[in-house]
């Protein structure tokens, strides 16, 4: 048996009539129980997801469990899906969901804050090829890290990921403006936070 | 350093952000299985969809029951003495002779019982008004209950696929009631129609399944906006909102 899916690269690409007919063909299979849809709908989307989720929660553990949560959660709400955006689109929703609910209950758990300012320990000095020591790449990625829940999974889904703005509006229901607007912001706010640190550093 | 310069530096630094590594595809698609196995077969979860279920269809019966009650003194009222009274009245009006001219007394009758049939209704009797009053006790509890859980749960940025259900319940129910006797007390039905838009607000929050604080600040606006809460509260105690009631 052959099912027609999308594929695993960019899912801009599988947003047209023909893959939403195909999404649909394969939602209305897995409604109907059949397991190798949901394995297909899952081998489909699992690799991009996995991705976002490790990207935007920085651990294995954590970005497994958000995973799962997806999947689990589309599951059960398969039936909810009305073919309005691709089936990957939808899930990307989903799994920024779970990742963004996940990571403040995290937060609280751990009960401290992130902030640039706040970054331990003693990050190795190794200059890579690029010239920049690796102090500085900790000091981005704490910024990053710091940056608010609006901004950083636009920043991380476009400028580290590759997504385009049309799938991370989609993605996170907003209009494509507030998507480059949010990118610019985020942009502007790491390179204020690096701005004094990297001028010292680089040569 | 400039701009371009900061943008080329961010964007080779951000590369290996929380890089990951291997996809645990299969030890992942086991783990989904297993949860997926053990909802279904989780008897609590069973058992909280079936106490809901029973509690929606519990709350249905309840209002078939009491609009039905509710009908039949309606139509068991006392019919004869109505019009009687209306043939009275006619017969009495009839010694106007400018007001019946040309109408046979059957007319006059109908026309006379028409006239004082809302006055009668106010008389139809207590058990009628006790119906409606519990029906809508039962509904503005469980109203209440649900709105509050939706509360606790959204706050911490659940959804729940069970209050979606329970709320397009409630939905149903609100709306047999305003079209019901009930809403004839105008206090009953401002708090009905509030009571119906923030309900159809938590119903499409819940069905799409997505926390969004943006909309559920919304929700939280209206619910506070219209005083709902309040309302529901200072109705359910004292009942005072239902006093007014009429069949």
């Amino acid at each position: 048996m052959v099912l027609n899916r999308p594929g695993n690269g960019s899912f801009c690409s599988i947003v047209t009539d023909s893959s939403r007919l195909n999404d649909r063909q394969l939602v209305s299979r897995c409604l109907g129980g059949d397991p190798v849809a949901e394995r297909a709908l899952y081998d489909a989307n699992v690799e991009r997801i996995y991705r976002l989720m490790h990207r935007m929660a920085g651990d294995g553990d954590l970005a497994a469990d958000f995973t799962q949560d997806t999947f689990i959660r589309a599951f059960e709400r398969l039936e909810q899906y009305r073919g309005d955006s691709s089936l990957a689109t939808w899930l990307h929703t989903i799994a920024v969901s779970v990742a963004l609910n996940g990571m403040r209950k995290v937060k609280r758990l751990r009960g401290r804050t992130e902030s640039v300012d706040g970054v331990e320990g003693s990050p190795s000095l190794v200059v890579s090829p690029t010239g920049f020591t690796g102090d500085l790449r900790a000091r981005l990625h704490a910024a990053i890290d710091s940056l608010s829940e609006k901004l950083r999974p636009v920043f991380v889904m476009h400028d580290i990921e590759g997504y385009t703005h049309e799938e991370i509006a989609g993605t996170l229901s907003i209009p494509v403006g507030t998507s480059k607007a949010r990118l610019f912001d985020a942009r502007a706010r790491l390179r204020l936070a690096l701005a004094a640190f990297a001028g010292d550093h680089i040569a | 350093m400039n701009d371009d310069q900061l943008d080329e530096i961010l964007s080779e630094a951000a590369r290996d952000y929380n890089a990951p590594g291997d996809v645990p595809r299969d030890a992942m698609w086991t783990r989904i299985a297993e949860a997926r196995r053990h909802r279904t077969a989780a008897p609590a979860a069973r058992n909280r969809v079936w106490l809901w279920s029973g509690a929606g269809i519990a709350a249905a019966l309840l209002i078939a029951t009491g609009i039905g009650i509710g009908r039949r003194m309606e139509r068991s009222s006392p019919i004869v003495p109505r019009t009687v009274a209306s043939r009275d009245t006619v017969l009495r009006r009839d010694s106007a002779p400018s007001r019946v001219s040309g109408q046979t007394v059957a007319d006059r009758t109908e026309t006379a019982s028409a006239t004082i049939r809302e006055p009668a209704r106010d008389t139809a009797g207590p058990d009628r008004t006790l119906a409606y009053q519990l029906v809508i006790l039962q509904h503005l509890a469980g109203t209440e209950a649900m709105i509050t859980s939706f509360r606790a749960s959204a706050r911490s940025g659940e959804t729940d696929a069970h209050v979606a259900k329970w709320a397009r319940d409630l939905l149903g129910t609100t709306r047999l009631l305003e079209a019901s006797p009930a809403a004839a007390d105008p206090v009953m039905k401002r708090l009905l129609d509030d009571l119906e838009l923030v309900i159809v607000q938590i119903v499409q929050y819940t069905t799409r399944g997505i926390s969004d604080p943006e909309e559920l600040d919304l929700i939280e606006q209206s619910i506070k906006k219209r005083g709902v809460i309040t309302k529901l509260r200072g109705t359910l105690p004292g009942q005072s909102g239902l006093a007014g009631i009429r069949g």
